[in-house]
């Protein structure tokens, strides 16, 4: 019978170092909306003004090259007292910005490239002058997607190029087995 | 019936001119007619106490005040008017350590960019239909960054390992209790 008094008693009947509360707020855009979701009808021209949108992203991608390669020029100057993550972060910031926005504005290959730029940088130790090499062809790479207005995923030309930067990247990885093990 | 968002406001915080345009077409043609919109965090505060909307979405990397600062202050700061405003943090980021980062920062939703009418639609539709509760602990407050599971499933399961998992780690557990 004790034993099962001490199961129901609160924190086990030991005073509680800290406190958590639970709050359930007023569910404020239920109240609002109501019930039944949005139909197909409206998901669809909501999606085909994403797709149609005429918004011109090369003025915009510009800006994210001169700032990555910013990041690269700082990264090819850098000493070894300077901070490595802050120097990755340099060109990992605006590689971030090409992913995210070249696909919500038709450039899905630009989107892929910065993404395997992006796992590139998060993967490497130090950037030292290959890695930076590297990060200068993906920079040139974009920069001819851009410059040649590579829509969609680029078909055949798309995967070559996706492809010949991934392999860079591995020959990279082979290259200091010391440091970099695969998962 | 269907959701009507005549009566929905919501606030934009995000840099980018032609993204926010395009948030807000999307928005709109979700039925949303009040929509507000800042450059940075800062600015995004200020809306947010003018205006109160029913709802945020606010990139993460924003100058000088990111997406991250923004909701810590929503979440925490003394002149916030809402503090339980839902928060959708828009990112290229999809690591699992960011993710973590913007839970523990106080985001209701996260997601990442590029996306698609319906992934933008999802997200919401969580927030309407599956709100999260609220946690106020020492060192946090905001959503309870634990997403509850249905326990009172009882449909077909459809992959077999559940049932295998659920004994394996049954078993485990009792193996080490012994």
């Amino acid at each position: 019978m004790a034993a099962n008094d001490e199961l129901t008693k609160p924190h086990y009947n030991m005073k509680p170092r800290r406190k958590a509360e639970f709050m359930r707020p007023v569910n404020m855009l239920k109240q609002k909306v109501g019930s039944g979701g949005l139909s197909d009808d409206i998901l669809d021209r909501a999606q085909k003004l994403l797709e149609e949108n005429s918004t011109d992203f090369k003025p915009l991608a510009i800006v994210y090259l001169a700032s990555l390669m910013n990041g690269i020029n700082m990264a090819k100057g850098a000493s070894e007292s300077d901070d490595s993550e802050e120097v990755i972060a340099n060109m990992l910031y605006p590689a971030m910005q090409l992913k995210a926005n070249g696909g919500m504005f038709q450039y899905a290959l630009m989107t892929l490239i910065a993404d395997k730029l992006i796992q590139f940088l998060e993967v490497i130790k130090d950037p030292d002058i290959e890695a930076v090499e590297i990060v200068l062809a993906f920079h040139t790479t974009m920069e001819a997607v851009i410059h040649g207005e590579i829509k969609g995923d680029g078909g055949k030309q798309g995967k070559e190029l996706t492809h010949a930067l991934t392999d860079a990247c591995m020959r990279y990885f082979a290259k200091h087995p010391e440091t970099y093990i695969p998962q | 019936m269907a959701y009507d968002f005549s009566q929905v406001s919501v606030l934009i915080v995000e840099d980018n001119q032609p993204m926010v345009d395009l948030l807000a077409s999307l928005l709109e043609a979700y039925g949303v007619s009040k929509i507000y919109s800042a450059r940075d965090g800062d600015e995004g505060f200020e809306v947010f106490k003018k205006e109160l909307p029913d709802l945020i979405l606010s990139d993460w990397m924003m100058k000088p005040v990111d997406g991250i600062s923004f909701t810590r202050r929503i979440r925490n700061d003394v002149s916030s008017p809402n503090k339980f405003v839902p928060i959708i943090l828009m990112t290229g980021f999809s690591e699992k350590r960011r993710v973590m980062q913007a839970r523990d920062a106080g985001v209701t939703e996260f997601l990442v960019k590029p996306f698609n009418a319906r992934d933008l639609y999802r997200r919401i539709v969580q927030i309407i239909e599956r709100p999260r509760q609220f946690v106020r602990s020492e060192d946090f407050f905001g959503p309870d960054r634990r997403r509850k599971r249905e326990s009172n499933y009882a449909g077909p399961r459809r992959r077999e390992e559940d049932d295998r998992n659920q004994n394996n780690s049954a078993q485990q557990v009792a193996e080490k209790l012994k």
